[in-house]
């Protein structure tokens, strides 16, 4: 019994994480049409300004505030220099569909080098903002943490405060248009292209606090944060890839569900647990489970 | 037919003398580069023909690579047959992976065979008789002593491996030349269009995920020759990501091209180390520069001839004509 509370826990924690990611895939998806595969090299990147910042004032939070303001800007400079050259050459012949695949894994790949360049591939580590050590109820000590906490009420102000931007504000408002009818918003005044560049930004910031939060209790590398990709990419499958709400949920669920397979199961088979469950969800539920009626399979 | 069975002797001819003449590393990157071009090809046809955008070779390298290894050292059976139930068996999971492909499209797909691409190689980790981590030995055995004295391991790699990747290429080629090359290239362009022309596309496209799997699954077990060992190590995403970009680099769709682009794939380490030499950086510089390059390259070839570098030479033609 203690152990299912300790997995449901942990579970949740490391879904939040998930989480993130697949919202910031999930909001790029939306306003652009393309799996940003950059997204891992995006965090990764503000993940270690983050690391500067934080390693020499020893304050966790501001380093936290950087990466978030490196994340939003490398997010706006890649849709702005990149994503906006890339879609003005209208790709023909049979590269049309690799294309935007391919784009966003060359940019993961450019990212990755210049920071293995500047930064070196050992392993760096950020003091983490709480206890790793865990939480003693009573006589028992179980392998939830402080952090764990910290972690789940950081992702939790985040949702909440990009459900307002979404829902309360005119922002927000024409995000949705965007994305929804691009060519309608546009009708209506709104400059999409723009607003694109926004959806990119917001999503770099919050990929960019998933980067973070990992490292916390991890470390970071030029390739420490590729499993979060893969596993955001899921959680955003789970929930239909369009639904911000179900990639959401998404995650959570895939986050318990690894954990079971971690605590229950076998280390090794947690990365094919990931894979199994895309194909299931994708054989039974193909539209997502936030899917009502039949919608597009892209 | 006739002619290109003249040709594909006379380049092997050619190749294994030019394998007499160069030095030790020179036939070893030979071999990687029959390895490479195998691979390559399994992603001309999936990609480039059928459309079906796959991060996922890697994996099943994997397949082929772990089905010859257990087959050569629990079986004792001769190599070539090992080569074959490489191919057998990463053509089985091709088809079951590919039955569930043929329902997915674009990002969905890549998405998925890039979970696959992580997570097969670790499930070495969790049985024993996959070796965990270190991996377990492939040991395709000395060169024949009638080959003389001087014959290297190197060298009969080599042999192997350019055997193998021509046999590859000369079926591929013909394949993708038959009634199913063009049915793939339809379905690429206009998947309705030849629904109506009373094609089973998903059965088309399940068929291209079982082609290009058993060649990856062949290229997986001529890697694991050449590094005597199979082991989760060996097929990385990494790997997977080389792979795509190699395809890319060289022209998504042409199959000669795939000769290029392994060319590419084993040069540009050695391009970056010289580089990395004489610019004096230290390790990060080596480890690092050789993704720049590759990457930059990719990034470039994406957004000014995404459809490889053969693209502008043949719209050249078409302006002419």
């Amino acid at each position: 019994m203690q152990k299912l509370l300790e997995t449901l826990l942990i579970g949740v924690s490391t879904g939040s994480i998930y989480a993130l990611m697949s919202l910031a895939l999930v909001l790029v998806w939306r306003s652009t049409r393309v799996v940003n595969f950059a997204q891992a090299g995006q965090a990764m990147l503000s993940t270690y300004f983050g690391y500067e910042i934080a390693s020499r004032s020893e304050i966790f939070w501001l380093g936290l505030a950087a990466a978030i303001i490196a994340g939003a800007l490398v997010g706006a400079g890649v849709d702005f220099f990149f994503m906006r050259v890339l879609f003005k050459r209208a790709i023909s012949g049979p590269a049309a569909v690799v294309a935007p695949v391919i784009a966003t894994l060359g940019l993961l790949g450019l990212i990755r080098s210049i920071v293995g360049l500047t930064w070196g591939g050992e392993f760096k580590s950020i003091q983490a903002p709480a206890s790793k050590d865990g939480l003693t109820i009573g006589q028992t000590t179980i392998p939830f943490s402080a952090l764990n906490i910290l972690i789940i009420a950081t992702v939790s102000l985040i949702l909440i405060t990009l459900a307002i931007i979404f829902q309360r504000t005119n922002l927000g408002l024409s995000l949705r248009a965007s994305a929804y009818a691009p060519e309608i918003a546009q009708l209506a005044g709104i400059r999409t292209a723009r607003t694109r560049t926004i959806g990119w930004a917001i999503a770099g910031g919050v990929g960019a606090v998933a980067g973070m939060l990992v490292t916390s209790y991890n470390f970071l590398s030029p390739y420490s944060l590729d499993l979060l990709l893969v596993f955001g990419f899921i959680a955003a499958v789970i929930g239909g890839l369009e639904s911000m709400v179900g990639s959401v949920i998404g995650a959570l669920v895939l986050g318990i569900g690894l954990t079971f397979i971690l605590n229950y199961v076998g280390t090794s088979l947690v990365f094919i647990g990931g894979f199994v469950v895309l194909i299931v969800v994708l054989l039974v539920k193909p539209d997502g489970i936030m899917a009502r009626g039949k919608a597009r399979r892209a | 037919m006739r002619k290109k069975i003249i040709l594909f002797i006379l380049l092997g001819w050619l190749l294994l003398v030019i394998g007499d003449r160069v030095d030790e590393l020179r036939v070893y990157q030979g071999a990687q580069i029959a390895m490479y071009t195998i691979a390559l090809a399994s992603i001309v046809l999936l990609t480039g023909y059928s459309g079906q955008v796959s991060l996922g070779n890697g994996a099943m390298m994997a397949v082929g690579g772990y089905a010859a290894a257990l087959t050569l050292n629990n079986l004792g059976s001769p190599v070539w047959f090992a080569f074959l139930m490489a191919i057998f068996f990463s053509a089985l999971f091709g088809a079951l992976l590919g039955t569930a492909a043929a329902r997915l499209s674009g990002p969905y797909l890549a998405g998925t065979t890039l979970a696959l691409a992580v997570g097969l190689p670790a499930i070495a980790n969790q049985f024993s008789f996959l070796g965990g981590e270190p991996g377990i030995f492939f040991d395709v055995g000395l060169p024949p002593q009638r080959l003389g004295q001087e014959f290297t391991q190197y060298k009969w790699f080599f042999w192997i491996a350019t055997l193998i990747a021509l046999l590859a290429l000369f079926i591929t080629s013909n394949i993708l030349q038959s009634r199913f090359g063009r049915t793939w290239r339809a379905i690429r362009s206009n998947p309705l269009a030849t629904e109506l022309s009373g094609i089973h596309s998903s059965q088309m496209k399940i068929l291209a995920f079982t082609i290009s799997s058993a060649l990856a699954g062949l290229a997986g077990a001529v890697l694991a020759m050449t590094i005597s060992l199979v082991a989760p190590g060996a097929y990385t995403l990494t790997l997977s990501f080389a792979l795509v970009t190699g395809a890319v680099l060289a022209g998504v769709s042409s199959l000669p091209g795939v000769v290029l682009g392994a060319l590419i794939l084993v040069a540009i380490p050695e391009i970056a180390d010289a580089l990395a030499n004489r610019l004096g950086g230290g390790e990060n510089v080596s480890s690092y520069l050789p993704g720049l390059i590759v990457s930059i390259l990719l990034i470039l070839s994406v957004i000014f001839t995404p459809n490889g570098p053969g693209e502008n030479l043949h719209r050249h033609h078409r302006k002419k004509a």
